[in-house]
């Protein structure tokens, strides 16, 4: 078949603007990689198309909403929803909480697990607490964060009272609940990772001069470094994921989760999955910032010789 | 050529390192014990390039950790010359992690003196001159990852020079590289000792670079590790592999060695 024939060819056209290889390059290893950016957007939008057609065929909405109701929600992330905020204020609140929650479990998890890597003492001693607890769901310590924080927020915390500011919202009970969720992670990832010093970068630290204290700062740290990351990044994900689960629950008053439940016992289906999508979304980049800030911070990970 | 005028120390030299009847034992996870190391006497001049050769196991690395002060000695006495001290000016290459995965070259080559408190434009320069000297011009912000295994080890080098070493400790350093690597690197640590009369203790299996970087060779005898003989080296540098006196001593060490295979 002569070329110019099959360039023609809609459907081959079609392909091509999308990014997938012509099939005379399928050899060619990582032929499917070169093409347009656009390519990764063929399976959502056909689900999409599909999702649209499924549901006006249906035509119960306060089960299974067309895309076009959902899509309308996210383009109107201000509009206030019966008493309980918007899609965008709740999601903001339910960033401030997890944020709060996180820098707390990065600030506990990496000193402690610098500490139990470091002293033997405080490692035999602790372990088999940290084992118990860790594999806890973080949602079951919400009874007794609830208990022990009653309906503190963190104004509260400097004896503000009620401040009619968004912080008045950041209920520590949540708070520790989502310092939980990371603080595991954050802890066995940082202690692997001091633990695992090679012996040898010890050893070359010392011969060529460093004491204790630089021995930590320049051997400990940096070598510890690509698996402190690791626990950052996979405790980020863990609170954001407990965040939504604790709002859901009775007793919580705001927060993305907390919409998400409210917009469906009020079967409003559209804001249920419009909240699911931005749940998801902001999680996905979460990870992907967490990955960046990794390898520019880590360029040798992986690569030791 | 020129004749190797260092070859005769111990008459006008100091005492760099004195070993006495020294001895190490290792406990088993069985419980057992293990004897590394069994009467080893060894007297070590300043300015001497002293070759350690023996089988893989036979100890060679527990009597340079012991002299490196990185491990107890179970028996005997080990004494430093005046001025040595752990930790200041006895440098130590190995064959493996020889430079932090973390650091790039230069930075890597000043470690000792930023531990030392030197300002970092001044370090960074004299890093950077010792990174020339051993032919990694251009290499300065480049990471371990990214050099080869020849220059990381020259690195290493540098990185042991920068802290200005009276005692050069080096575990098998050139192990993991080609021959032809080898070869050169043997060259320029043979430049580098001739210009800076470093006492170096060399510890290698390689009865050849034995030979070829040593003033003095020492053999060393497997289970319990003892030094069974000793062979002082005259021949000119650079020297001949090809040259008879070379192979008669390189035969003469492998009989040796083998001997005690028996």
């Amino acid at each position: 078949m002569p070329k110019d024939a099959q360039e023609n060819r809609p459907l081959r056209r079609l392909s091509q603007w999308l990014g997938y290889p012509r099939i005379g390059d399928s050899h060619r290893i990582g032929a499917a990689r070169t093409g347009s950016p656009l390519g990764w957007m063929v399976v959502p939008v056909i689900l999409l198309v599909i999702w649209q057609v499924a549901a006006q065929w249906l035509n119960q909405p306060w089960i299974f909403p067309p895309v076009t109701r959902v899509l309308d929600q996210l383009a109107h992330p201000l509009r206030e929803h019966y008493a309980s905020g918007s899609l965008l204020s709740n999601t903001f609140i339910s960033l401030l909480r997890v944020l709060l929650g996180f820098l707390l479990a990065a600030g506990a998890g990496i000193a402690l697990g610098i500490a139990m890597g470091s002293i033997r003492i405080l490692r035999t001693g602790l372990e088999p607490i940290v084992e118990v607890l860790r594999p806890l769901c973080p949602i079951a310590w919400l009874p007794f964060a609830i208990a022990v924080f009653k309906r503190g927020t963190l104004p509260h915390l400097f004896g503000l009272g009620y401040t009619r500011t968004v912080f008045d919202q950041v209920q520590l009970g949540m708070v520790f609940v989502i310092f939980v969720g990371g603080f595991f992670p954050i802890l066995t990832n940082t202690l692997d990772g001091v633990t695992g010093v090679r012996r040898n970068y010890l050893l070359l630290a010392h011969a060529l001069g460093a004491r204790r204290r630089q021995v930590f700062w320049h051997v400990y740290l940096p070598a510890s470094m690509p698996m402190i990351l690791t626990g950052l990044r996979q405790g980020l994900g863990l609170c954001w994921f407990v965040i939504i689960a604790a709002e859901m629950l009775p007793g919580a008053e705001s927060g993305i989760g907390y919409l998400l439940i409210y917009a469906s016992d009020n079967a409003a289906m559209d804001i249920v999955i419009a909240a699911m999508l931005i749940v998801g979304g902001i999680g996905a980049l979460l990870s992907l910032l967490m990955r960046k800030v990794m390898s520019g911070l880590v360029r040798w990970h992986g690569k030791e010789i | 050529m020129t004749t190797d005028d260092m070859n005769h120390p111990q008459k006008e030299k100091p005492i760099a390192l004195e070993l006495h009847q020294v001895g190490k034992v290792f406990r088993s996870d069985t419980g057992a014990k293990v004897k590394a190391l069994e009467d080893v006497d060894l007297l070590v001049h300043q300015g001497e390039f002293v070759t350690l050769v023996g089988a893989t196991g036979c100890g060679k690395t527990t009597l340079l950790n012991l002299i490196a002060g990185l491990d107890a000695i179970d028996e005997g006495t080990l004494r430093l010359g005046d001025g040595l001290r752990f930790g200041d000016n006895i440098a130590h290459v190995f064959q493996h992690y020889t430079l932090f995965p973390w650091r790039t070259a230069v930075s890597n080559v000043s470690f000792g003196l930023q531990m030392r408190g030197v300002p970092r434009a001044q370090r960074h320069l004299r890093a950077a001159a010792l990174l020339e000297k051993v032919g990694l011009k251009g290499f300065e912000s480049a990471y371990p990852h990214e050099l080869s295994g020849g220059m990381r080890q020259r690195a290493a080098i540098a990185q042991a020079l920068a802290i200005e070493p009276k005692l050069l400790l080096m575990d098998e350093p050139f192990g993991a590289v080609d021959d032809s690597t080898r070869t050169e690197l043997q060259q320029m640590l043979t430049d580098l000792w001739q210009e800076n009369q470093t006492t170096v203790i060399f510890v290698t299996h390689n009865i050849d670079e034995a030979i070829v970087l040593g003033s003095r060779v020492l053999v060393f005898s497997e289970r319990p590790g003892s030094i069974a003989c000793e062979f002082k080296i005259d021949l000119p540098r650079p020297r001949n592999r090809i040259a008879k006196e070379f192979t008669d001593l390189f035969i003469h060490i492998r009989k040796s060695l083998s001997g005690q295979l028996d």
